[in-house]
């Protein structure tokens, strides 16, 4: 059962996992190619400023070695933000600030939602000449905004709702990324990857730090996460799938954009969820993982959630539910799906949207190189099954295929199809 | 079956007879009557009528997809005449809400959008989000 073919119990998890990430990048690219417009874009991308471009604005008459200093310092400044941002995140779960956590990230949830929301429905209404009047698009605003607010922490709201906030969530910021000039952002989406690496698989990294420190208090990752929840029981067979965190920089994306009311960072931080419905929640570690110490994230369901599967059980009661799913290791039950951080979503849509700017061709790469990177890596999360990083071989293979394509094979498609060679 | 007393969830149906079978034919077997539709990873039926109830008040402040949010989570409670009663009350009023709002909503907005200038005059050259959004420099991105 535990040793069956891998593919076997991870297929549908894979497919959870997924399918929201390239619904996000599709709906990135669909936003960047319908109101992205070269002529303007001159003028507006240099007027933004955020975390990612403190040092250095990229203009467009600079010499290509300025552009690629100026970018790497850029990124290096990012780079060191948001370690120096994580690390302080840390700190505050360390010392159990968890309300301050879940203040602080109920605040830059609802200033993403309503200042980086809201501007680009207005840009896909100016590109479009839809004509709604202020009242209505307000009330849809003030909607949206606190919805995607209370969905980020409460119980009560559908999960289908909440995976598809954390969707919006990401492709609202990575629509935001898309604005940084271009040497910027291929140089940052490098580093970032770097870092990532470094940070979940380096001892002393702050995201390791933060999934051992969640999992030796049982509680969950306090940052936004995207939960892959299996909607249907599975049977024993599949019991033993691989389940595991893929950590990316979702903690502490350093956004920063300066706008007059977001003031500052938008950090995207802090899922915790503190209901009592979730204290039946069991850590069930299980034996034959136990030995590999506390970096598996095994969660299983609440109480609730097993009530019906233990129902042979003579005391089904929630006390005693514990007990029996800690005994009975044979019984069915499921799981929790696979986390995957918001860095993740924001940073290959980041990477899709960019090469989308430039050509359709090069964003069918850049997917296809994505999708497989994401596919290896939640393949090698079968076989570690502790928290990987998922940046690291995606954004590789999309920055490699990016280059390639356009500088190689898109002089050769158009060339051989103008020259009707190819059709 | 003295859990079934103990058990807030008097709705579970617990079959004794039935040890580890497969999850199919468990399913056939028996109904369990989950509230939400997330079903088991949902809420529990005595923590729903809170949720309920919040989010139908929160719904007066010009929020009406709470109310329709508690619809769509509730639906297997709207759809059972005999769930609770309390329950079923919030969630009716929340469904009239929501579709009263929405048609209000809709109606005034299509009349702005067809009826265009020669129905508002220069009210619709103030009001329309484009200009508005112009006047006040809301766009920052692209």
């Amino acid at each position: 059962m535990e040793n069956g073919s891998i593919l076997e119990t991870i297929g549908q998890e894979i497919i959870g996992v997924m399918s929201p990430v390239s619904i996000c990048m599709f709906l990135v690219v669909l936003l960047v190619y319908t109101v992205y417009n070269p002529s303007t874009a001159a003028t507006s991308t240099s007027s933004i400023r955020t975390a990612a471009n403190l040092v250095y604005l990229e203009s467009s008459s600079d010499s290509t070695s300025q552009k690629l200093e100026g970018a790497i310092l850029n990124a290096i400044v990012f780079v060191v933000i948001i370690t120096l941002v994580t690390f302080l995140l840390l700190l505050l779960y360390y010392y159990r600030f968890n309300n301050f956590l879940l203040y602080y990230t109920r605040f830059s949830v609802f200033s993403i939602f309503s200042t980086m929301g809201s501007s680009i429905l207005i840009s896909i209404i100016q590109r479009f000449n839809i004509p709604v009047d202020a009242v209505t698009f307000f009330i849809l605003v003030l909607n949206f905004t606190v919805i995607g607010t209370i969905s980020v922490f409460s119980n009560g709201i559908p999960i289908i709702v909440k995976q598809s906030n954390m969707v919006v969530l990401g492709i609202i910021v990575a629509a935001w990324f898309t604005a940084l000039p271009e040497w910027t952002t291929w140089v940052v989406l490098v580093a970032l990857a770097l870092y990532d690496l470094a940070a979940v698989l380096a001892p002393g990294g702050p995201l390791k730090l933060l999934v051992e420190l969640a999992s030796t208090r049982d509680e969950e990752l306090p940052a936004l996460v995207y939960e892959s929840r299996p909607n249907v029981v599975r049977n024993s067979g599949a019991r033993g799938s691989s389940l595991g965190l893929l950590v990316a920089p979702g903690i502490g994306i350093g956004a920063g954009v300066d706008n007059d009311n977001s003031g500052g960072a938008v950090e995207l931080q802090e899922l915790l969820r503190n209901s009592d419905n979730r204290e039946h929640l069991v850590i069930d570690v299980r034996g034959n993982e136990r030995e590999n110490g506390g970096e598996i994230e095994e969660v299983s369901e609440d109480a609730g959630e097993t009530l019906p599967l233990v129902e042979n059980s003579s005391d089904a009661n929630r006390v005693s539910l514990r007990n029996d799913i800690e005994e009975m290791e044979s019984e069915e039950m499921t799981e929790r799906g696979i986390k995957l951080g918001m860095g993740d979503f924001i940073f290959y849509s980041v990477l899709v949207g960019r090469a989308a700017m430039y050509d359709l061709m090069t964003v069918y790469a850049c997917y296809l190189a994505i999708i497989s990177g994401l596919g290896c890596t939640l393949i090698l999360l079968a076989v570690c099954r502790h928290a990987l990083p998922a940046l690291p071989i995606s954004i590789a293979l999309g920055v490699m295929f990016y280059f390639l394509t356009r500088l190689l094979m898109e002089p050769f498609v158009v060339g051989a199809s103008t020259n009707l060679m190819m059709f | 079956m003295e859990n079934d007393s103990r058990n807030p969830n008097s709705s579970i149906t617990i079959d004794e007879t039935n040890p580890l079978t497969s999850p199919s034919r468990r399913r056939s077997g028996h109904r369990v009557e989950w509230p939400t539709i997330d079903g088991p990873l949902g809420l529990s039926p005595e923590d729903s009528l809170p949720y309920a109830r919040r989010f139908f008040k929160l719904g007066f402040l010009c929020l009406p997809f709470l109310w329709a949010i508690n619809c769509f989570y509730f639906w297997p409670v709207l759809r059972r005449p005999q769930s609770d009663p309390l329950l079923r009350r919030y969630l009716f009023g929340s469904a009239i809400g929501f579709l009263l709002f929405t048609a209000i909503l809709l109606s005034w907005a299509f009349t702005f959008a067809i009826g265009g200038d020669h129905l508002f005059g220069h009210v619709w050259e103030e009001l329309v989000m484009y200009n508005v959004a112009d006047r006040y420099g809301l766009t920052g991105w692209m």
